[in-house]
């Protein structure tokens, strides 16, 4: 069973709302029954990207904006493995925005978590690509003049499988869109509204609570115009649930259905054979 | 016999690779050992391509310097290649100017395309070329039928016909001309019978990495290193390779660092370039142990450089590239049959020790083909080592040897934890400063073992000097020491295929080798300098080459006895 690791000293400023995240992930892990040894969380650099450590399962623990393409490589040659890619807005949409757009297309069986603080955390405060125009900070004392990015709109126009909401102020519905992420098949992305204690003194807890709403029961995640209106949503009122949905083949189905089911783990290759049928086209 | 170089030019898309594969072909099936390399441009259609089809009843492994026969597709040919013309030479195709009177080759006017118009098609233009080729040369027509009809077989036989005639339309030009040269005696080759095969350098480090077990292959395409994933591509679905064009570079390296850590034999490959947006992954295979092979097709820069031309600039990058220390290997393939060879070396070798293995191929080596009796697999592929852990197992376990036993993700009850931070044994970050040490010496121990596990350079003895070499180079320095040695210069050979790291051995014999003279493709003498700063004896003798193309022999000769004088 899952459980928080209590040797390992979390490094987070207390108040954070990485807490409540890496309890409704770990929680979420138990209630779906899953093993530990099956579940493999791949992360980049950043305060998110500490959280791997503090789950029991196995770790990838990469480079920072590149834990995209490592969950990629892991989910196309174990395909039995649960793989979750979590880490900060700066690593998946700063320095690996490109993978998160190419993973969109691809569509392998992975959940991509992004604990959206709207700031850089470990680099002390420096704006990020989600946070608001203005944002002002040691790096950018005047405020930033770019827009902000938008991860759901911009997945949900490149109809992306699946694309959720969660607020880290709401650990239990957090949960819920977890385990649905978790167990869509093909690719996932769970943006997660995260206050920095620290350095975010503009979307906190309080501001953010004032803001956040459910997705009515009635609201239709299949219906992708629609969709893409609700991830336009921000301001006054902010939602959370699941924004989009749409099913479609993975990329390891589709790939086993091109190659055959195939062993990509010390294949019985007779090399003196292959050789000997291959010399031939040398001849 | 001496060697016969032709030389075929014309612009991109007018079929000279198509007559110089072919008449390669048709030499081989002679019983002619045949070395040909392509000279293109950087696009697809219009630029000036030429192939360089080099043969011999001797093995030759290397490009030629002068022409015996020249095939024109087009004027700028003549313009661009006639100076390389040998004196006895022969020059056929579109001529335009007169002959210069410092040029007695002997020319025939042929217009190929106008010949293939009347055939029917322009289609038979390069065969009409072959077949002028096979006449000029003295070639058995017999083979050369036999040998269309194979290729053409699926297509038909009026298909085989038609290119036949195209052949015996090409012979029959010829011979209303009075040809100033014979160049074969005997008609009927097969002066050399018995199989050969011809290689190309591409394809070899393509089928290596095959025959090594290799299931998972990212690339960005770049060349010189594309034609690789082409091979294995094609192979993918025949023995189960996932085989993903990466979005980039970065992606590409840290796509097959996660396949290597799930548990297969996972390969990327690019260029000088591309290499760099890699370098960051390369740090991270290092720091987490992950096994993983990188070939770098080398061509000129710094940036995009040449994108079509060779080079040997990547050494002191490679070696050196992503920041701190951690141990590497890095090989450089001499030929075809190497590249094969050192493929299986090198996954088996990354897979044993959880080091990054750097190939370092160029373009000269990737699209040159060389002729072998035969070829072999020397090197036996070997299964990932791993083991089946416990709840208690431990990724970074500071073992003795270096290398922690690796259990793979989802196999046993193990959590294999791997972590680019610093990390204490079971691999979560740390910033303990003593486990810091322990782990990077952990990781630096494996360089003593690996030094052991290296090759030793080709060594050929000489008196009065030692021509010092890596890589594709191998050949062409080959032939110049045995030209040299022929002429009364005693010089010696060594050569590197296995440059990093080089065992205490093998730097204590260098240390005793006569008057080295380190030729290289780059400016600076980068293995002259690796061998300086390991042996701390001067390597001042160095011939370097840094214009985009090969050495050629009788040039390298020359400069080698300038050197020694
Ligand atoms: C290639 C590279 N560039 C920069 C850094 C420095 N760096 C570490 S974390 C980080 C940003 C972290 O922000 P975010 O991903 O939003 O995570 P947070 O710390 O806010 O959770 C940066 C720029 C790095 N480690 N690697
Ligand atoms: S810096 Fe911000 S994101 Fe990082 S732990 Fe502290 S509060 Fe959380």
């Amino acid at each position: 069973m899952f459980s928080f690791r209590n040797q390992l000293e979390i490094a987070w400023c207390p108040g954070c709302g990485n807490f409540n995240l890496l309890t409704a992930l770990s929680e979420a892990l138990v209630e779906l029954g899953l093993k530990p040894s099956q579940v493999v969380l791949v992360s980049g650099i950043g305060q998110a990207a500490k959280a791997p450590h503090y789950i029991q399962a196995n770790v990838f623990n990469g480079l920072h904006g590149r834990s995209i393409p490592v969950a990629f490589g892991i989910q196309s040659v174990n395909p039995e493995l649960t793989v979750i890619a979590e880490s900060g807005d700066g690593c998946m949409y700063g320095e690996g925005g490109n993978h998160l757009i190419h993973a969109i297309r691809r569509n392998p069986n992975i959940t991509v978590i992004v604990h959206d603080n709207q700031v850089y955390g470990l680099t002390k405060g420096q704006a990020s690509p989600t946070s608001e125009a203005g944002f002002v900070s040691k790096t950018q004392p005047l405020g930033t003049v770019s827009e902000s990015f938008h991860p759901l709109a911009l997945a949900v126009s490149q109809n992306a499988s699946f694309v959720a909401r969660g607020f880290a102020g709401d650990k239990e519905e957090l949960k819920s869109i977890f385990k649905q992420a978790i167990q869509w098949k093909g690719f996932s992305l769970v943006d997660v509204l995260q206050p920095c204690v620290t350095f975010n003194r503009i979307n906190t807890f309080g501001w953010y609570k004032s803001r956040v709403y459910s997705l009515p029961e009635d609201y239709d995640p299949e219906d992708q115009v629609g969709a893409f209106k609700i991830s336009l949503e921000w301001g006054d009122k902010i939602p959370t649930g699941i924004i989009y949905r749409h099913s479609k083949p993975i990329f390891s189905d589709l790939v086993f259905e091109k190659l055959g089911r195939k062993e990509f783990l010390n294949p019985t290759r007779n090399y003196q054979s292959i050789f000997e049928d291959e010399k031939h086209g040398f001849e | 016999m001496p060697d016969i170089t032709i030389t075929i030019g014309g612009e991109a898309g007018q079929g000279v690779q198509t007559i110089g594969e072919v008449l390669s072909r048709i030499l081989i099936r002679n019983g002619f050992y045949v070395f040909s390399i392509q000279d293109y441009h950087s696009r697809i259609r219009g630029g000036h391509n030429s192939v360089q089809v080099r043969f011999s009843d001797q093995p030759i492994q290397a490009i030629g310097t002068d022409t015996d026969l020249l095939v024109c597709l087009n004027h700028e040919t003549q313009e661009i290649h006639q100076t390389a013309l040998k004196k006895d030479g022969i020059m056929i195709g579109t001529i335009s100017s007169p002959p210069s009177p410092s040029l007695p080759s002997s020319m025939v006017s042929i217009h190929f395309n106008e010949m293939a118009k009347e055939l029917g098609n322009r289609i038979f233009a390069n065969i009409i070329a072959v077949g002028a080729l096979i006449e000029i040369l003295g070639i058995d027509e017999k083979i050369a039928e036999l040998y269309l009809e194979e290729i053409f077989q699926k297509k038909g036989k009026d298909i085989i016909r038609l290119n036949k005639e195209a052949l015996a339309l090409g012979q029959k030009e010829i011979r209303k001309h009075q040809i100033s040269r014979k160049f074969l005696d005997k008609r009927n080759g097969s002066q050399n019978p018995g199989k050969l095969f011809i290689v190309g350098g591409n394809e070899a480090l393509g089928l290596g990495a095959i025959l090594a077990g290799c299931t998972f292959y990212s690339a960005y395409p770049m060349t010189p290193s594309t034609g690789v994933m082409n091979f294995i591509s094609s192979r993918s679905k025949k023995y189960g390779i996932i085989v993903e064009q990466a979005e980039d570079e970065i992606a590409a390296i840290n796509m097959a660092i996660g396949a290597s850590y799930t548990g297969a034999k996972a390969m990327t490959a690019t260029s000088g370039g591309g290499f760099c947006l890699m370098v960051e992954g390369l740090g991270l295979a290092a720091m987490t142990e992950t096994p993983i092979v990188i070939l770098d097709g080398m061509r000129p820069g710094p940036s995009t450089g040449l994108p079509t031309r060779t080079s040997q600039g990547d050494l002191e990058f490679v070696l050196s590239a992503s920041h701190d220390e951690f141990p590497r290997f890095v090989f450089a393939p001499r030929d075809p049959q190497d590249a094969i060879d050192t493929m299986i070396r090198a996954f088996n070798l990354s897979d044993h020790f959880q080091v990054p293995v750097i190939i370092l191929s160029d373009q000269y080596l990737a699209d040159s083909n060389w002729t072998f009796s035969q070829i072999k697999v020397n090197e036996k592929p070997k299964n990932t080592q791993t083991v089946i852990g416990d709840q208690n197992y431990q990724r970074y376990v500071l073992a003795e040897s270096g290398i922690s036993p690796r259990a793979l993700p989802g196999m046993s009850e193990a959590l294999v934890v791997a972590d680019s931070d610093e990390h204490d044994e079971i691999g979560h970050l740390t910033e303990d400063l003593e486990l810091r040490v322990q782990m990077h010496q952990k990781r630096m121990k494996k360089i003593e073992k690996m030094r052991e596990k290296t090759r030793p350079p080709v060594y050929k003895a000489g008196k009065t000097a030692t021509i010092v070499g890596w890589g594709s180079t191998y050949g062409v320095l080959y032939e110049a020491r045995e030209k040299l040695v022929n002429l009364g210069v005693d010089v010696g050979l060594l050569h590197f295929n296995d440059i990093y790291p080089l065992s205490k051995d093998i730097l204590t014999f260098i240390k005793s080798v006569p008057q080295p003279v380190v030729i290289e493709g780059n400016y600076q003498g980068q293995l002259a300098r690796l061998l300086e700063r390991e042996t701390k004896i001067p390597f001042s003798l160095r011939i370097n080459r840094y214009d985009g193309r090969p050495f050629f022999v009788n040039e390298l000769m020359n400069q080698i006895r300038e050197v020694l004088s």
